[in-house]
C-alpha cells in the first residue's frame, strides 16, 4: 500500500529596512529513500529570483536563493508532491538474538564506522553528572531497551512550545523538562549513544491528520542503528516508530545539520517571519 | 578587474587629485594674500573663508571671528574633519592598499611614503609657520605619483580607471575653486576701483590651478575675468582645464569600454554628451551666469561618476 | 670565553649551555660562517646602527606593516628584521628539505585516510578520539575526493635545532600558514643593505616560490577545465597577514578577491569584475574552515561565500588547502607523526619529533614521575598552552603536586623533554650590538600530485627578548634572511 502525499510550505519574510543583499537556503525536499519516491517539487519566490538547487555538505538536497535586487519583503512557497509506501516499523524478527548484536557494537571498526552518529554534539550532550533515572537494561534486548528509552523520554519531557529555541542545549531541557520535538529527539539520540547505539536527528515532515503531536512546522524524530538489522525510526514526542506519518527530509549529527532554513540577510533593523506547513495525504 | 577594487582605484586617483587641489588652493590664497593690492584680499578673515567655502565648509556666521591656527589645523591635518587634506590622503591610501596586488610595488611605495609624510607632519609646526612646506611638499609627492602612475602602470583597464578618477576630480576641484574665485571676486569689488572683470582674484586662481604662465603666454595680456575662465573651462591644451579633464575622461572611458555606438545608458555616452556641450560652447555665453554654469558643470560631473558606479562598480 | 677578534663581535656574549649556530663549543667560528663574520668585521658597529634604521625605514615605505590596535589609534608596525642571515649548509638542507617533504606526504595520505576508509584508526595506531574529539574534523568531507587527491597543498614546517645539534619538528602548520612573503622581503633588504656578501657565497634563489605556487594551483584545476582562473582569497586588509596575500596575488599575476567579490550560481563560483562575473575556478583561500561559507559552517562569518562548499564538493572549484586539513595539525596528531610517517611511506622519519611520553602507559608514566625535573607537562586536551608546567623551572612542592595530578588522571597527560632552541647572533637595537638569540625555522612546502617543492630559504624568526623561547611575531619576534648554499 501506498499514499500519495501533497506538501505546501510557506513562509513570509518582512523586513524594516531595505535588505540590499541575502542569501536563503531551504532544507525542506522530501528525500528519495525506500519508501519515499516520485517526489515533484515546485518552488517560487515572490521576487522571482533564480531558485538554485544544490546539495549541501552532507548531501542532502537544497534550494538556495539569492535576490539581485533590494526588497522589504520575499515570500517563499513550495509545493511537494510524492509517494510514500506504508511502513512497518516492525519488520524485522524481533526474537533476534542480541549477542552479535551487543559484541558488534563493542568493536573499533564499528565505533569507527558510526563516529558521527556516536559522538556528542554540543546539542546532544548530557551534562557531566546528570541523573537521568532511565538505564539500558542488559536483559533486555537493544530494541526492547530502544522502545523503552523512547517511552521514557516522551514521559520525561512534556511537550510545550515556546520554552526552548532551536539551540538549546540538554542541561536546560533536563532543568525544565519542557520542550518541542528537537528536544525529546536530541535527548533520545544522547542516551542512545550514551549506551553505544548509533543515533542520527532526522528532520521532516509529520502527517498530523491522525491526530499526532508536532509543531505546525518540521517535526524531527530518531533514528537509530541496530546492528543486524538497520536504521530504525523512533518518535519520542509521540512514544511511536516512525512510520507512514513519516516524512523524511534529512538527517544528521543534531538540528545543526539539519536546519530547515538557513538566511545570511545584510540589513539593519527588525523582521518579522510567518510560517505554514500543510501536509496532506491519500490512500492510493 | 574586480568591481570593488576598480572602484578603491578610481578613489585613489581622486582622492590624490583632491589633497593636491586643496594644498595648492590653501598655498596660493594665503601666500599671494599676504601682497595682494587691494585691502580685502588682504584681509586674514577674507583669505580663510575663501578657503572654506572651496572645502564646501563655508563659514556662515558672517560677524564670527576665524582663529587662523585653527582654520588651518582643521583643513590640513584635521583628521575628524572628512574634508581634510590629512583625511584625503588618508583615503587615498586605504583605497591604494585594497588595490596593492594590482598596482605597481613603485607606485604603492610612493603612496605610502606621501601617507606619512601627511600622517607625521608636526601640527605645532604646520600651523605656525609650516603651511609653505607642507603644501609644496604636497604638490611635489601628487606630481611624483603622477609620474609613477603614468610609468610604472600598464596602461591597461587599471590605469584606465585611476585616470578616469584623477581627471573627474581635477575638473571638479577646478571648477570649485574657480567658483570660489568667483565669489571672492564679486565680493572684493569696489575697493581702489577694482572691477569685477578685472580683479586681482582671477590671478590668484590662475596661480592656484598652476597656469597662470601659460595663461600669460597664451593671451599675452593680464588675465580678466572672460579670459581666465576660458582658459580654464574651454581650453582643451591647458592642462587643467575641464575641457582637457573631460577629454581625457572620453578618452579612457574607451579602454574600458570600446564600443564604438554607445547605448544611451552607458558612461561613454554621458561623457560624450557632456563635453559635446563644452567642445561648442563660447565664453560670453558662460559669463552670462556664471553661477549657473558653475552648478551645471558640478552637477553633470556628479552625474558621471554615478554612471561610471553604475556601470563598472556594481555587479 | 674565545677571544672573538673582530670588533663588532667584541661584546658578543656567549652561554656555554646554549648551541650557537655560528661558534662551535670552543668558541671558534664555523667554517661556512667564516667568510661571512670576516666582511661583517670590515664595518662598524655605526655602520649597522645606521644600516639597521635604513632597512627598517624601507619595510616601512614599502608597507610591508602589520596592525596593532591600540586604545584609540590603530598603529603600523614593521616584523623586525634582522641584519645577520642565517646560513644553512647543502647537507643540513638536504635533511630539512627531505624531512619536510616526507611529512607533508605523510599527513596527505592520513588525511584521505581519515575521510575515506579510516584504516590508520581501525589499525589502532591513532586513537579514535583524535578525530571524535577535534573540533578540525569535517564530516562534511567524509568521502570527497579532493582534485589530485591534495589536501595540503602548502604546509609550513616549524623546527628547531636542539643542543644536541640535531633537527626536531615542533609543529606541522596546514591550514593557512603564513611567513612567505617575509622571506622574500628579507632577502632583498638584506641585499639591499649589504650586497658585497652576496658575492662571496653560493645562495639558493627564494624568488621562485610564486611561480610554483601558482602551477600547484593549475595543476589541482577541476575536471573540464582548460586553463584555470585562480585566485587568492583574504580576509581583508585589515587582517594581519594581508601584504602577504596581495603580495603572492600580485607576483603569481592573479585577483586578490575578498569573500564579498564571490558569488555561486548552479554551483559555480564567479568573481564581480567590472565587465560581469567570470568564473572561478581554484581557490587559494588564506580564511579558515569555518570561516569559507557561511550557510555551511559559521553562519556569522562575513568573509566567505554563501554556496562556496557545495560548489567545492560538486567538483566545480577547488579550494587549497582542502577544508578540514585542520584536524592534522592537531597538537594530538603530532605526537604520532612518527608512527603515521612508518605507517603510510614506510619510511623512518627523517625529521626528530619532539619524543612524546603518553602517562596513559604504564611503563612510560613510571618514565616521567622519574624525569619531572626534566620534562615539560602538557594536559592532552587544554590548547593554547594552559596547564603546562616546565619541570625546571618547579619547586619540589610543585614537583610533588604534579606527580599527584598525574597520578590520578595518567590519561589526561603527555609529556615531553625540555627543548633548547639554538641561538644566533642578532643585531639588538637597545643595545646597539650583536647578542645572542633563540632562533626556529618554518620551512614552505608545496605538494601537488606529481609535484614536491619546499621553498631553499625559510623563514628563520627570531625571539628579540633575551632568554625568550617564543619565536612568534605576536610575541615581539623578528625573522632573519636565510641562505641555503648551492653544494
Amino acid at each position: 500500500m501506498s499514499n500519495e502525499y501533497k506538501i505546501t510550505y510557506k513562509t513570509e519574510n518582512t523586513y524594516d529596512n531595505w535588505v540590499n543583499n541575502a542569501y536563503w537556503q531551504f532544507l525542506i525536499i522530501p528525500m528519495e529513500n525506500d519508501t519515499q519516491h516520485d517526489v515533484n517539487v515546485e518552488f517560487s519566490n515572490s521576487l522571482f529570483a533564480d531558485n538554485d538547487y544544490s546539495i549541501n555538505g552532507f548531501g542532502f538536497k537544497t534550494i538556495r536563493v539569492h535576490p539581485k535586487i533590494k526588497f522589504k519583503q520575499i515570500n517563499f512557497e513550495a509545493q511537494f508532491s510524492f509517494i510514500k509506501d506504508d511502513i512497518d516499523p516492525f519488520d524485522f524478527p524481533l526474537d533476534l538474538d542480541d549477542t552479535l548484536a551487543n559484541e558488534r557494537i563493542k568493536e573499533l571498526d564499528f565505533k569507527i564506522d558510526f563516529e558521527s552518529f556516536l559522538k556528542r554534539t554540543p546539542l546532544t550532550s548530557l551534562p557531566e553528572g546528570t541523573s537521568t533515572n532511565f538505564e539500558f537494561n542488559s536483559a533486555n534486548s537493544i530494541f526492547e531497551n530502544l522502545q523503552n528509552l523512547n517511552d521514557w523520554t516522551f514521559n520525561y519531557i512534556q511537550f510545550k512550545a515556546g520554552v526552548t529555541q532551536v539551540d538549546t542545549e540538554l542541561k536546560d531541557v533536563i532543568a525544565s523538562r519542557q520542550g518541542v520535538c528537537q528536544d525529546f529527539t536530541h535527548l533520545f539520540c544522547a542516551m542512545s549513544r550514551k549506551n553505544g547505539i548509533p543515533a542520527r536527528y532526522v528532520s521532516g515532515y509529520l502527517n498530523q491528520e491522525h491526530g499526532l503531536i508536532g509543531d505546525s512546522q518540521m517535526h524531527a524524530w530518531a533514528e537509530v542503528y541496530i546492528p543486524l538489522v538497520g536504521w530504525k525510526g523512533f518518535d519520542p514526542t509521540n512514544n511511536i516508530m516512525a512510520n507512514t506519518n513519516h516524512i523524511k527530509v534529512c538527517h544528521g549529527k543534531d538540528y545543526k545539520d539539519c536546519a530547515p532554513l538557513k538566511g545570511i540577510i545584510y540589513s539593519q533593523g527588525q523582521n518579522k517571519t510567518k510560517y505554514s506547513v500543510k501536509v496532506q495525504s491519500q490512500q492510493q | 578587474m574586480l568591481a570593488r577594487v576598480a572602484n578603491n582605484l578610481f578613489w585613489m586617483g581622486r582622492y590624490i587629485e583632491r589633497s593636491e587641489h586643496i594644498a595648492r588652493y590653501l598655498n596660493v590664497n594665503y601666500f599671494s594674500s599676504l601682497d595682494a593690492p587691494n585691502v580685502k584680499s588682504q584681509d586674514r578673515q577674507f583669505v580663510l573663508r575663501s578657503m572654506l567655502f572651496m572645502l564646501g565648509d563655508p563659514e556662515k556666521d558672517d560677524a564670527k571671528i576665524l582663529k587662523e591656527e585653527d582654520v588651518l589645523f582643521s583643513i590640513g591635518l584635521d583628521t575628524n574633519n572628512p574634508f581634510s587634506i590629512i583625511s584625503t590622503v588618508k583615503l587615498a591610501r586605504e583605497n591604494a592598499n585594497s588595490a596593492r596586488d594590482l598596482i605597481s610595488t613603485e607606485l604603492y611605495e610612493a603612496i605610502n611614503k606621501f601617507y606619512h609624510f601627511v600622517l607625521n607632519y608636526p601640527k605645532g609646526v604646520f600651523v605656525k609657520n609650516g603651511l609653505h612646506d607642507f603644501t609644496s611638499n604636497i604638490a611635489e609627492m601628487t606630481a611624483i605619483l603622477r609620474g609613477k602612475i603614468r610609468g610604472t602602470l600598464l596602461h591597461d583597464s587599471v590605469y584606465a580607471i585611476i585616470m578616469m578618477g584623477i581627471n573627474i576630480e581635477r575638473a571638479t576641484q577646478i571648477t570649485r575653486m574657480i567658483n570660489s574665485k568667483y565669489n571672492d571676486a564679486l565680493l572684493s569689488q569696489g575697493s581702489h576701483g577694482d572691477k569685477f572683470s578685472k580683479s586681482f582674484e582671477w590671478t590668484t586662481l590662475l596661480k592656484c590651478a598652476e597656469s597662470y604662465d601659460m595663461m600669460r603666454r597664451f593671451y599675452k595680456k593680464t588675465p580678466t575675468s572672460i579670459s581666465t575662465l576660458e582658459f580654464l573651462i574651454l581650453n582643451p591644451n591647458c592642462p587643467r582645464s575641464v575641457m582637457n579633464s573631460l577629454n581625457q575622461v572620453n578618452e579612457h572611458v574607451r579602454i574600458l569600454n570600446p564600443e564604438k555606438r554607445y547605448n544611451k545608458e552607458s558612461t561613454g555616452f554621458l561623457i560624450g554628451r557632456v563635453r559635446a556641450e563644452y567642445e561648442f560652447k563660447y565664453i560670453e555665453e558662460i559669463e552670462v551666469d556664471i553661477k549657473a554654469f558653475i552648478e551645471n558643470i558640478l552637477d553633470s560631473l556628479v552625474k558621471i561618476s554615478d554612471k561610471v558606479d553604475e556601470e563598472f562598480f556594481n555587479y | 670565553m674565545a677571544n672573538i677578534e673582530n670588533q663588532i663581535f667584541s661584546s658578543y656574549q656567549k652561554n656555554p649551555e646554549l648551541y650557537d649556530e655560528i661558534f662551535d663549543s670552543e668558541g671558534k667560528i664555523k667554517e661556512v660562517y667564516q667568510k661571512l663574520f670576516d666582511i661583517y668585521g670590515e664595518h662598524s658597529i655605526s655602520d649597522y646602527v645606521n644600516l639597521n634604521s635604513k632597512a627598517k625605514a624601507s619595510f616601512f615605505n614599502q608597507g610591508i606593516t602589520f596592525q596593532v590596535y591600540g586604545d584609540n589609534d590603530v598603529q603600523e608596525k614593521i616584523f623586525p628584521f634582522d641584519l645577520f642571515p642565517r646560513i644553512i649548509d647543502p647537507d643540513e638542507w638536504d635533511i630539512i628539505e627531505r624531512g619536510s617533504i616526507q611529512r607533508s606526504k605523510a599527513l596527505n595520505l592520513f588525511l584521505w585516510d581519515i575521510y575515506h576508509d579510516k584504516k590508520i584508526l581501525k589499525d589502532k595506531i591513532v586513537p579514535i578520539d583524535l578525530i571524535t574529539s577535534s573540533a578540525n574534523y569535517l564530516d562534511q568531507m567524509n568521502g570527497v575526493n579532493p582534485p589530485g587527491g591534495i589536501y595540503n597543498h602548502i604546509s609550513g614546517t616549524d623546527v628547531i635545532k636542539h643542543k644536541d645539534g640535531k633537527y626536531y619538528v615542533l609543529e606541522d602548520n596546514i591550514r593557512c600558514p603564513s611567513g612567505v612573503s617575509y622571506v622574500i622581503c628579507n632577502r632583498t633588504a638584506l641585499k639591499k643593505a649589504l650586497f658585497g656578501v652576496f658575492n662571496h657565497y653560493q645562495t639558493h634563489t627564494v624568488t621562485n616560490y610564486a611561480e610554483n605556487l601558482l602551477e600547484l594551483l593549475e595543476s589541482v584545476k577541476p575536471k573540464g577545465v582548460d586553463v584555470p582562473n585562480v585566485v587568492v582569497i583574504t580576509p581583508g586588509m585589515f587582517n594581519s597577514a594581508f601584504y602577504e596575500h596581495s603580495y603572492l596575488a600580485k607576483t603569481m599575476g592573479v585577483e586578490l578577491v575578498e569573500g564579498r567579490d564571490l558569488f555561486v550560481e548552479n554551483d559555480f563560483v564567479y568573481m564581480k569584475t567590472i565587465k560581469g562575473p567570470e568564473k572561478v575556478d581554484v581557490i587559494y583561500r588564506r580564511i579558515d574552515d569555518q570561516f569559507i561559507d557561511p550557510l555551511e559552517f559559521r553562519p556569522d562569518s562575513a568573509l566567505g561565500v554563501p554556496g562556496l562548499f557545495a560548489a567545492y564538493k560538486k567538483g566545480n572549484v577547488t579550494l587549497a588547502n582542502a577544508p578540514g586539513t585542520g584536524v592534522a595539525d592537531d597538537k594530538a596528531v603530532y605526537t604520532y607523526m612518527p608512527q603515521i610517517i612508518k605507517y603510510y611511506l614506510n619510511e623512518e622519519p627523517i625529521l626528530n619529533n619532539v619524543h612524546t611520553y603518553h602517562c596513559s602507559r604504564p611503563d612510560e608514566l613510571k618514565y616521567v614521575l622519574e624525569h619531572i625535573h626534566e620534562l615539560v607537562i602538557k594536559p592532552v586536551d587544554e590548547a593554547g598552552g594552559y596547564g603546562i608546567s616546565i619541570g625546571n623551572t618547579l619547586t619540589k612542592e610543585e614537583i610533588e603536586k604534579v606527580k599527584l595530578e598525574i597520578k590520578e588522571s595518567p590519561r589526561k597527560y603527555v609529556a615531553q623533554p625540555i627543548m633548547s632552541l639554538s641561538v644566533h647572533p642578532t643585531y639588538i637595537d637597545e643595545t646597539e650590538s650583536f647578542e645572542q638569540r633563540h632562533v626556529d625555522l618554518r620551512t614552505f612546502t608545496i605538494l601537488g600530485k606529481d609535484k614536491e617543492f619546499v621553498l631553499k630559504g625559510g623563514l628563520t624568526r627570531v625571539a628579540l627578548k633575551r632568554g625568550n623561547l617564543i619565536v612568534n611575531s605576536s610575541q615581539g619576534g623578528g625573522s632573519k634572511d636565510t641562505w641555503v648554499l648551492k653544494k
